[in-house]
This record gives C-alpha cells, structure tokens and sequence, in this order.
C-alpha cells in the first residue's frame, strides 16, 4: 500500500510537469490551429539554457533567464514562420514546426552532446517524506509550482482580455477578427504563455531523481503530446487530467515494472503512448475535445 | 408546360420525400424544430428564409450530414435520417454545396468522375495495376461525363484545373458533379448565389432543363427570390428553425408570416418585388430570353 | 437505370452544341523518348559506376518506395503520420526472421524460419499491412492532425517491442539481415560468379537491378492510383471530407484502405532497407527516421508520385555523400574536429529546407519542375501557372461574393 501511495504521488509529480507541457500545446492548438511539435526541443533548450547559466547567474537567476529564453524562442518562431501561415493548412503548420524542431534539436544535442548537464536546484536531491510516503523535494515544489501555475493560468483565461480573445478566436476566427480582436497578437501571446509553460516544466524536469539535463529529455517531453491528446486538443483541462493519468500511469507501470516484466524492461516509457491509444480507440476527440462541427 | 403540372414525365423510380417533424439541435440551440414537408415527385421544390432560418441545416440533415434528434426524412423506402452520407449518394441522392466544396488542384473532368464514385467499381488493386475493367469503367464514365460538362457549358474546359476557372463556371462544376451521380433526387444550395444575371439566368434555364428532361425531383435552397419564384412548384419557408409557410409561389407571398418574416429581418426580399420577379419570368418564358 | 434519362440530356447537349469537343490535354512525344533513355541509363549505369553509387542507388530506390508509400497517405489524403518508421520496421524484422536461420551470436538466442527470402519481403509487405489494418480503426477515426499525434505511439510501442523481443529482433544490439535470393539467385558477392561484358556483378550491382526495379513498380502502381477513382476519392476526402461522402465516398474505409497500402510501401521499403544495411538495430527505426521521411515528401511535394521519389532521393542520398566527401566541403567536418559531423549538417540542412518549402514552395522540387517545364512551352507562365500552386485551402480564398439580395430579373 505505501508502495502504491507513494507511486501515486511520484505520479500525480509527474503528471503535472506533463500538464504543463500539454497545457502548452493546446493553448498553440486553440490560438493558431497548429499542432506544435516544437515543444519537445523547446522544453530541452529551457532546460539547457539554465543549466548553462546556472554557473553564471546563480540558480534563481538562471532558471527566470531560461525560462524567459523558451518563451523568447517560442515568440520566434510565431511571429518568423507561423504567423506568415496564417489560413495555411493545418497539416502544413504541423510539418513546418517538424522542421524548426529538426534545427533546434540538431543543435542542442551537438551542444550537450553526450554529457549530462547538472542543473544546481537548491533543493538538490533531498527527499522528503509524508507519513510512509517519500517524495523528492523536487518534485513536491513541482507539484505546488505546477498547481500555481494551472490555476493562474485558468484564472488569466477565463478573465483576462487575453483569455477571452483567444477563446473568441478559437470558437471563430473569422468573427473575432471582425470584432476588433487582432488573431496575430493573440497567437503570439499564445506561443509566449505555451513557452513559459514549458520552460518551468524543463526547470523541474531535469531535477531530481532525473540526474540533469540529457537529450533523453525530449522524449520525455514527447510522452506530453498524448497528454493533449486524450485529453482533448482543445480542451485545457482536458490537458490537466491527461498530464496526471499520464504521469500516474507512467509512474505505476515503471514502479511495479518487476510484475510486468514479461512486457518487456522499460516498459513505463511506453504506458502513455498505450494510454493513449486506449482513449481514442472509444472516443477519437479525447476525453474532453469537441467533436468538429462541419460547416459547409 | 407551366407550374406543378410540369412534371409531366416523371422518372417511374423517384419517390416522393417526406420530411416529418424533423428536430437538429447543437448543444442547448435549436437549429430544427419539427419541420415537416413533402416533395412530390418531378417537382422543383424551394427552402428559403431568412440567413439562420436553418436551410443549410435541413440540407445536411437531407444528405446525411447531420442527424436529427427526433422525426424522419422518407425517400421511398429509405430512411435519410438513419443513413450515413455515402449510402444516401448510393441511392441517388446528390447534392452541390453553397461554399464550393471542389478540389482546386484537379481538372473539371476529375471533380466530375467523383460523382460517377457510387456507380463505378474499380478498387486499389484493379486501379493501380490498370487492370482491364478500371480503365474500361474509366472510359464509358468519361464520356457520361462529358456529356454533361457539355450540358452546363463546361465543355471547353474539362481539362482545366478547377482552381483557376471564374467562380460562375466553379459554382457549374458544383451542379454538373452532382449530376454526375444520376441522381433521382437533386439538392442544390444556393446555385446562383454571387453569380451576375446572365450567369443566373441560364443555371435557371439548367435546372428547369434537368427537371423535364431527367423527370428527377429538386430541392432548391436560394436566396434568389425571383429564381425561386419563377422555378418552383412548391416553397416551404422556414424561420428560426421553424416552418412558418409552404405551398405554391403565389400563397406563400401572399403568407402574412411570411411578409412578416421577411419585413421583420430586414433581409432579403421585398415581397410586392418578388411577386413581380415571378410574374415576369415564368418557367415556360424563361428559355425564350436567354438563348 | 440511368441509361435512358442519360442519352436525354446528352441529345439535348448534343443538339445545343453539336460539334464542339473538349481537347486533349496535348501530348509530347518527347516525354516518353525521355523517360526511355533515362530507364537505358540506369540500367547501365552498373557498368561503369563504383560500388558506393550502387549502393547508395538501392539505398535510395528503398527510400523512394517509403516515400511514395508515406505520400498516398499524407500528401494525397491530408492524413498526417509520424508512424512510418514503425511499418518500415515491421517489414525488416519480418523479412530478417522469415528469411534468417535460428542460431546464437553470443548470448541471443536467435530464432528464424530459413524460408526463401522471397517469402520474407512478401510476408515483410504482408505483415506491415496487417500492422497497419489494425491501427486502422483508429487511423480512420481521426482527423489528419489528431493522427500525427496519435501515431507517435505507433513508433515508440516499436521501438519497446524491438528492443524485448529479443529472439525475433535481435533486441539492443539488432541482428544481421539474411541476403536476398530469387529462384536460387542470390543477390550478394558469389553463388554464382557472374560478369558481364567483364564487369563483374556483385552484391552492389545485383541490388541495384532489385531496387530499381521496385521502385518503378511502386511508382507506376501509385501513379495508377492517383489517376483513376479510389485516388480521385482520397484526394477529394482531403480537401473536403464532407463533400467527398456526399459524392458517396465511404470516408472511413478510404482512410482506412489508404493506411494500409501505405504501411504495405513502408514494409516493402522496410525490407530494402535492411537489406541495404544488411543488418537492422532498433535505433535505425526510431522517430527520427518518420521524421526523415516526411521531409522527404514535403520536399518532392506533397501529393506528387514524382515528387516523393525526387524528396527520397535528395534526403536519402545527401548524408551518404557529405559523408564521402566530408574531407571536401567547407563546414562539415569529422565529429571531433569542431565541424559538423555529416549527419548534423545533413539535418539542418533538412530542418531549414522543410521551413523554406513549407514557406515559400508549398509544392516542393515537383512544382518548381512543373512551373520549369511549363516555362520552357509557353513563356508567359498563364493563367495555368497557378493551378499548380493550388494547395487544398484554395477554395476558401475564392472570393466569396454576398449572396445576391433581392431579384435579378
């Protein structure tokens, strides 16, 4: 039983740097229709750039400096590429996004080759232990961070002028634009929140028990893009509870892994992509997505 | 030839359509609400209202986009309501799309072949191995198609990408595709809505021409007014979701509701206009001033 | 039925305007005396080019089959996927265990058929398409964007199942792919010695000829397709799925047959490949290879046979020859020597070209070709220039004019 609370708490840790990362990728999805494989290598040069800077600038500094680096590479590329597609088909957004994360991980990987970069989280390694349960601190701020976060960010875009502009041009673009509501600010700003987003998760990401900042943070990265998607593309909380069934999915499979070993070692890697799967086969818009409606 | 009695040789296998207390909602709104009419066969029949009475709604409900919640859409022994899409194609229902719906990279006569999709066979394999029978099949639907490019003017240019063509001579392909399917039920949303009165005048003539000369039946949806006036045999007018009229031209004019409807959205028609639109141009004068 | 009511309207057309048929798209005799002379190259190109050429040719030829394969689906259906490398993977494994002896290198205990290797690159086809039959469900279900997400998973539950089933895939450290053999002839060194006009035709030269002569198959069969109705269906599904099962388009069991004739190509183009490599590790088949392969076809163009197998060419080659000629190209560099290493240049040069097409040449190297070829006919460009920049969302920016208020009479 301790085990599994334990698992749990690990995975609800995990879940919600996942839902962070999610939480990202349908706001890009809701403000500018593109599907944003950029966000795997946004979050691995969030994490790169702290590392590198912590000796600098000291921790706190360092980690404000990176993450305000990831929303700066994320303004980039909307305002340098997406924002010249606008109206452009949606699989060609993804595609272009394919082609900035080829660049941007190309790079990165040269750069941090086969080190692991050590990112000086105050914290350390030190864990910390509620009841039976053991947790590093780490993930325990991430947990509370996250949660913050998510909750000023659902605060900001329920009321917000910027919340309610992007949920106008996500129901529909043409009459928001009509109402005075500027479509490329709003993706812009989209892309400045989504890079935020996933510049605190790197901070977390690559902290304890993760041993630093390697290339394999992009896949882990990766395992958030069916966290968008079960939950829905365009459902923000959908994004929450997919990050935390992802993440709780992903932590009991690897933490009873000697139980499942006749599916193979590593098999945790692969319980969200499995997860996922599971989801769409009953229901294919995610759990909270909205079936498209077709106009014509 | 004037009026209902047009429809002098109707096509022996076109049913009539029954649409009874058919309901659409989306979420909490009420697209719908129990609209029912009747589609004799060879008729041309008309829906119009004000922008949001629900028409393209209706149509999609028609042709198996939508569902409805409640009530039913009879064509002889099918069920519309109950049918999937490309099943109602299957039994000659078409349909041409107000927002043009082609592929702007193909040429005419490739939009055209899709309409011949139900009638033809030929799978991956028989298609990409040239197997005898697909480019058999290839070739006698070609020249049906053809035939009616020729028919709708389109003649010169079926081998010219759809993309570049006027949008008069796209909004031809849109109907020319969907007679592509020999159809025994004809849908046509808005034909001639943004086309000049040259170009509107002979899709009219068209349509009366598919009419008599196919015995098929027509369900218009148009904003036209003195098009909807002059062709059909029979109008039902809807307004926010409701039927508020049906019958000939000339009673729904004179309809109270209706004139309110139309007076009340400040849209569209002008009603003594509309009744004269339709005295002057009669179905049986029309062909005589175009051609 | 609708023969009778068919020659009524015809007569009337006929009768409104006798004599007026549509032209032919015009006919050059050039292109097919083209077409021939370079097929004549190719084939005796195995005279006078060395091994690498060849070589890297059937690696190319393996690709071009991919790509073919992995545009019917994202190109001509708008289906987005990323799971390509994982159909190819399953066509590798397949072949290499159908075809492969059972036996142990070092601590593997391998297990393997020993079938004719021509089962194995039937069996390869045959399983990646069962492969994708089951995916289907949901392939066929999804929107083209939820997909490229969704397929994601495909490549990575691979790439788990390659690195445990050790037995069949030779697990971490991959295992060898048997050679390939026809009837008794083997396409490697020897068995039997062979030379024409005294060259001799070893492994290299006998591949090329295999690789070749799939990749014309593939091509021709796609090109087939595209051109007569299940293609004119999935193209038409693409632009408007709405409108493609009102013309009576069954829509899911299109994406569906598509998905799988093109996870069949990537199984064909799977077994060339490990074939090609003559060996197959898990880390060949991971997310960058399906990346690989769509910057093959948004390079070639998206929904062009011809483009697909130009994209192949370019993306598939270009590494091999930085590699060759490291020594030579500014910038590039050996790995250690503070250049680029081969496969790096390789990538940004990919990375960037896909954001340069996407950009500016939504139709890739096959819409320059076509804008060049119509150039050298008729100098003015015309109003025909256009129609090959005509994307999938060109009907929306037909200008849309108010519906017409009131009467026109």
């Amino acid at each position: 039983m301790t085990q599994f609370l334990s698992l749990l708490l690990n995975g609800i840790s995990l879940g919600a740097i996942y839902a962070l990362i999610a939480l990202g990728f349908v706001v890009i999805f809701k403000a500018s229709e593109v599907v944003s494989f950029t966000q795997g290598s946004l979050l691995l040069l969030g994490a790169y750039a702290i590392a590198r800077l912590s000796d600098p600038l000291g921790f706190y500094l360092a980690a404000l400096v990176g993450i305000a680096i990831t929303a700066l590479a994320a303004f980039v590329i909307e305002r340098l590429i997406i924002n010249r597609l606008r109206g452009a088909p949606v699989i060609s957004l993804a595609i272009v996004t394919i082609g900035v994360d080829i660049i941007l991980l190309t790079e990165l990987i040269r750069r941090i080759g086969s080190d692991i970069l050590n990112v000086p989280h105050p914290w350390g390694g030190d864990s910390v232990q509620i009841g039976d349960v053991g947790i590093s601190e780490n993930r325990l701020i991430a947990i509370i961070v996250a949660g913050l976060l998510i909750a000023l960010f659902f605060l900001a875009f329920k009321f917000s002028s910027w919340g309610v502009a992007m949920r106008a041009s996500a129901e529909d673009g043409e009459t928001a634009a009509l109402m005075g509501i500027r479509l490329g600010r709003v993706s812009a700003l989209a892309w400045v929140v989504a890079g935020i987003l996933t510049g605190v998760a790197a901070l977390f990401l690559v902290g304890s028990p993760t041993p630093g900042v390697s290339p394999s943070a992009y896949t882990v990265a990766l395992r958030a893009f069916p966290a968008a998607i079960l939950g829905g593309l365009d459902s923000t909380g959908g994004a929450l509870v997919g990050g935390l069934l992802i993440g709780v999915a992903e932590s009991l499979a690897a933490g009873y892994q000697d139980d499942l070993l006749f599916l193979g070692r590593g098999f945790g890697d692969v319980v969200p992509y499995i997860v996922m799967i599971a989801v769409l086969l009953v229901r294919p818009s995610g759990l909270f997505g909205t079936r498209e409606l077709t106009r014509v | 030839m004037d009026g209902v009695s047009a429809a002098a040789d109707v096509r022996s296998d076109v049913p009539p359509v029954l649409v009874e207390d058919v309901t659409v909602r989306f979420g909490a709104i009420t697209a719908l609400s129990q609209v029912s009419f009747t589609v004799e066969p060879g008729t041309i029949h008309a829906i119009i209202g004000p922008n949001g009475a629900g028409k393209s709604t209706m149509f999609n409900v028609l042709s198996g986009v939508y569902k409805a919640a409640e009530g039913q859409v009879r064509f002889g022994e099918h069920r519309l309501d109950r049918m999937r899409p490309y099943q109602i194609a299957g039994i000659g229902v078409a349909r041409s799309f107000q927002n043009i719906a082609l592929s702007p990279a193909q040429s005419v006569a490739e939009n055209l072949m899709l309409g011949r999709h139900h009638l033809t066979r030929a799978g991956f394999v028989a298609a990409g191995l040239r197997l005898p029978r697909a480019t058999r099949e290839g070739r006698v639907h070609g020249g049906r198609v053809a035939e009616i490019a020729e028919f709708l003017d389109l003649g010169d240019k079926l081998h010219t990408p759809v993309g570049v063509l006027s949008y008069g001579d796209q909004k031809r392909v849109e109907v020319a595709r969907a007679l592509c399917t020999e159809p025994r039920l004809l849908l046509l949303d808005e034909p001639v809505a943004g086309m000049n009165a040259e170009e509107t005048d002979r899709m009219a003539e068209a349509v009366l021409e598919i009419r008599s000369a196919l015995g098929i039946s027509v369900i218009l949806v148009e904003h036209d007014m003195g098009m909807v006036m002059s062709l059909a045999d029979r109008v039902t007018v809807l307004d926010f979701g409701r039927r508020i009229a049906d019958g000939t031209p000339a009673e729904v004019q004179s309809d109270p509701e209706v004139i309110r409807a139309y007076l009340g959205s400040g849209d569209e028609i002008d009603p003594s206009e509309a009744a004269e639109a339709a005295a002057a141009a009669h179905p049986s004068e029309t062909p005589g001033t175009t051609s | 039925m609708s023969e009778s009511t068919a020659t009524a309207t015809a007569t009337r057309g006929a009768t409104r305007r006798a004599g007026r048929t549509a032209p032919a798209p015009r006919r050059s005799y050039l292109r097919p005396l083209l077409l021939a002379v370079a097929l004549l190259v190719l084939l005796a190109l195995p005279l006078y080019v060395e091994e690498f050429w060849l070589r890297t040719g059937f690696a190319v030829a393996g690709a071009i089959v991919g790509a073919i394969g992995l545009n019917l689906l994202v190109g001509t259906t708008g289906q987005l996927s990323l799971a390509h490398a994982f159909f190819l993977a399953v066509g590798a494994v397949t072949y290499t265990f159908v075809a492969g002896e059972s036996g142990g290198i070092g601590l593997a205990d391998l297990r393997g058929l020993g079938w004719p290797p021509l089962v194995g690159m039937v069996a390869g086809v045959l399983l990646a398409g069962l492969a994708g039959l089951l995916f289907s469900p949901i392939a066929a279900r999804l929107r083209g964007i939820y997909l490229g997400v969704a397929s994601l998973a495909l490549v990575f539950i691979g790439q788990h199942v390659l690195n445990s089933w050790t037995q069949v895939t030779g697990g971490f450290n991959g295992r060898s792919t048997p050679e390939f053999s026809l009837f008794g002839f083997t396409f490697g060194n020897t068995d039997p010695d062979l030379f024409v006009l005294e060259v001799p035709f070893r492994e290299a030269e006998r591949l090329w000829y295999l690789g070749l002569a799939l990749a014309l198959a593939a091509y021709v069969f796609a090109r087939n397709l595209l051109r007569s109705r299940p293609g004119r269906a999935l193209e038409t599904l693409r632009d408007s799925e709405v409108a493609a099962s009102v013309m009576g388009v069954n829509v899911q069991r299109y994406k569906g047959r598509v998905f799988l004739v093109s996870s069949m190509y990537a199984g064909l183009s799977g077994v060339m490949y490990a074939l090609s490599i003559g060996s197959i590790a898990p880390e060949s088949f991971g997310l960058e290879l399906s990346v690989l392969y769509l910057a093959m076809i948004v390079l070639g163009g998206l929904g062009s046979v011809g483009g697909a197998a130009l994209g192949a060419l370019f993306v598939s080659a270009l590494p091999l020859v930085f590699q060759r000629y490291a020594d030579a190209l500014p910038l590039v560099g050996g790995a250690g020597e503070g250049g680029l290493a081969p496969g790096e240049a390789a990538r940004y040069l990919f990375g960037l070209a896909i954001i340069l097409v996407v950009l500016f040449q939504p139709t890739g190297l096959a819409g320059l070709a076509a804008r060049f070829r119509r150039r050298g006919r008729d100098p003015g460009g015309g109003p025909a220039d256009r129609s090959a920049s005509a994307t999938s969302d060109s009907t929306t920016s037909v200008p849309s004019d108010p519906p017409a208020q009131g009467s026109t009479s």
